[in-house]
């Protein structure tokens, strides 16, 4: 984890973290401009973009009509000219309508052009269950963005690293998709420093060391997985939790790293399992670690099914599920 | 020349036998701006011709060509400054090479060679150069709308004096992109001229089974932008029109829509069967009588500008220029295997890095 060279921190919320980052990035770059639905004067539903209007003005802080085909394609031809865009969807679960001009447009313009032309953009948008939003204000679509060679996926799980994420992504070459997981938006506290700092993308964090079983998980996934690791050890087994923090291109060598030295492996994530990101990471696993392997690769994650309103608890994935998989591996 | 928005017929300077129904001579044109036009025409012609051959040849996987719709590419692209960005369609080429696209670039292209500025990474629809400020195509349709828009608010909010040129087909219309791009682009009043080349088939589809709207002019009107119906045949209307949206972009007053309405001779690509959906007669009548380089020719010849010396000067010249084009880009080397990976990211990841190994050994390098 890099840090920062400042003393001043503050316990911040992911909220206060990511619009700190915004507020450093514009104060440094004047190319860097927002755009999204509500992010004016209302400062977004989440008002993560609360004053900025003020602080930038209308033509970096930028009001957009409702579309997200327009704020994407709006988006990348400014990238493309040579600003820094930084969009916000109001929901990730509203993003289809301009996922044409994600994986059509921005994740291939650098490749068809042969390099000439580059698209440093950033697609913000909260993600994630838990807040009783039912199936269009929950979703985790992140395997779709993740199986476009040209994107890169990030995804922070607490707000030192939402910070120096989303100021890596913006001062990043590529289009970036950032997913914030937006339970944790307020529910979670920590250090956040005042200054500006850069947690580099493609790097995982181990936020807690174990010697048992590896859990590998990311975003909104990672206090879960902290409890299921809290209960593991009240019977002396050590979780080791991983934070992959970036899922495309993820850290091949934390993954190998964590699985030779436990040989369990639990991947956890909130989407459905078919086609889902924890299947690639299992599959580099069984290709390049299976000789540390001591019990199954075991997945746990949302059902396969759309995501419900009224059973939300009975979808999302849990410490107790989480533990259940634990046992399976390492009970082999 | 009063140029109007929403007309019910096509703005027109040239009539189809190349005598003017409006004065060509308000137009602030020289007696060289005319010759320049008509040289283009001939030469996008000439590049096209020779560069469909090369499917003939089974050289090329794939081409659409340009051919009738030259005076609405050249015309259009003519009123451009350097500094102002261009996104192409899929059929574009002519307005490529008059904003300083090679005739040697084309061909590598169409050949995917390494003269091609894009390395050969896209079907011969048209490459991009970042320097000339034309963004690379794609097969898509209509969502380079939004992308251009975007440019154009980036130019707006940069305060420069550029514009950004969007080309589209009429079946680009119909999609939702077209909608978003030009409410996006009205609500911004970004610097964007909105180029639909009308050439009345997507494909196989007509305009009439595409829209339900008379023109696609009129559509602009639903976006408070105004819309201008040119003859896109009439390379002298073509070029008059844009650059009056030019102009009025530069100084502030927003985008525009203009359709030019024209028509293509050949297949919508070198893949399709066009005498499968054409009335019988049809390309022969346009081609006959409408061609927009016959009539640009016409107009210079009334005028005592253009001989057959001269014309056969130049058809000579073409000739030359393009063999010489197509020799460079025949010498120009395939692209690198390995470099397939490369420009996926502006630097390889590790995953990509390991592939590249992969590959290496298939390939025993």
């Amino acid at each position: 984890m890099a840090t920062a060279q400042v003393a001043k921190q503050t316990q911040s919320t992911m909220v206060q973290a990511l619009q700190s980052a915004l507020v450093e990035e514009m104060d440094r770059d004047k190319d860097v401009v927002i755009l999204g639905e509500d992010i004016g004067v209302r400062g977004g539903v989440f008002l993560i973009t609360e004053g900025l209007v003020d602080k930038f003005g209308t033509d970096r802080v930028i009001d957009t009509p409702l579309a997200e085909a327009g704020i994407i394609g709006a988006a990348v031809g400014m990238a493309l000219y040579g600003l820094r865009p930084v969009a916000e969807i109001q929901f990730i679960d509203f993003i289809f309508p301009g996922f044409d001009l994600l994986v059509t447009e921005a994740a291939k313009i650098r490749y068809r052009s042969a390099g000439q032309f580059g698209v440093p953009m950033v697609i913000r948008s909260p993600y994630g269950g838990g807040v009783r939003g039912g199936s269009y204000h929950s979703q985790s679509p992140e395997a779709y963005f993740v199986a476009t060679p040209g994107l890169k996926v990030v995804v922070p799980s607490n707000p030192y690293d939402a910070k120096g994420l989303l100021i890596a992504s913006i001062r990043d070459p590529d289009p970036v998709v950032f997913m914030e997981p937006k339970k944790i938006y307020r529910s979670v506290k920590s250090d956040v420093p005042a200054g500006t700092y850069e947690v580099p993308l493609g790097k995982a964090a181990v936020v807690r060391e174990g010697k048992h079983a590896s859990l590998i998980t990311f975003g909104a996934m990672v206090p879960v997985a902290l409890e299921a690791a809290d209960i593991m050890n009240k019977d002396g087994v050590e979780v080791e939790v991983v934070d992959l923090r970036t899922l495309q291109p993820y850290d091949t060598e934390a993954i190998l790293q964590t699985v030779g030295k436990t040989g369990h492996v639990v991947l956890l994530q909130e989407a459905p399992q078919i086609g889902g990101y924890s299947g690639e990471i299992a599959a580099f696993i069984a290709e390049n670690a299976i000789e540390y392997l001591e019990g199954p690769i075991v997945r746990v994650g949302g059902w396969d099914t759309a995501f419900p309103y009224a059973l939300e608890k009975a979808y999302m994935p849990n410490p107790n599920r989480v533990v259940r998989a634990l046992k399976k591996t390492l009970n082999f | 020349m009063d140029i109007k928005p929403f007309t019910a017929e096509p703005i027109r300077v040239l009539a189809p036998d190349g005598s003017t129904v409006e004065n060509a001579d308000k137009l602030g044109l020289s007696k060289d701006d005319f010759l320049t036009m008509y040289r283009w025409l001939v030469f996008v012609r000439g590049v096209d011709d020779r560069g469909y051959i090369l499917v003939r040849q089974g050289r090329a996987g794939f081409y659409a060509q340009v051919a009738g719709q030259e005076a609405a590419q050249v015309g259009s692209a003519l009123p451009l400054l350097k500094d102002d960005w261009m996104y192409p369609d899929h059929r574009s080429q002519g307005s490529m090479l008059v904003k300083g696209l090679t005739a040697t670039e084309w061909f590598g292209h169409v050949l995917g060679r390494m003269a091609d500025p894009t390395q050969g990474r896209l079907m011969p629809h048209g490459p991009g150069r970042r320097d000339l400020h034309i963004v690379p195509p794609a097969s898509t349709v209509g969502n380079k709308i939004t992308e251009a828009v975007g440019t154009a608010m980036a130019q707006r909010i940069k305060k420069r004096k550029e514009v950004t040129i969007c080309y589209m087909g009429d079946g680009a219309t119909s999609e939702g992109d077209f909608h978003v791009g030009m409410n996006f682009a009205a609500v911004y009043q970004a610097p964007a001229l909105l180029f639909v080349q009308n050439n009345q088939y997507a494909i196989s589809m007509r305009t009439d089974q595409q829209m339900r709207t008379k023109t696609i002019a009129e559509k602009a009107r639903a976006y408070g932008m105004d819309g201008y119906l040119v003859d896109g045949n009439d390379i002298i209307a073509v070029y008059a029109v844009t650059k009056h949206c030019a102009d009025s972009a530069r100084s502030g007053n927003g985008p525009s829509l203009i359709e030019a309405f024209t028509y293509r001779y050949g297949p919508h690509s070198s893949a399709d069967d066009d005498t499968r959906y054409r009335p019988k007669g049809e390309l022969e009548m346009w081609r006959t009588q409408r061609d927009p380089v016959t009539r640009m020719r016409k107009f210079l010849e009334s005028r005592g500008l253009w001989s057959d010396e001269q014309e056969q000067k130049l058809q000579a010249e073409v000739k030359a220029q393009l063999a010489a084009a197509m020799e460079e880009a025949e010498k120009s080397p395939v692209p690198e295997p390995l470099s397939v990976f490369d420009y996926t990211y502006e630097s390889l990841t590790p995953h990509l890095q390991w592939e590249r190994k992969q590959l290496a050994a298939e390939l025993g390098v």
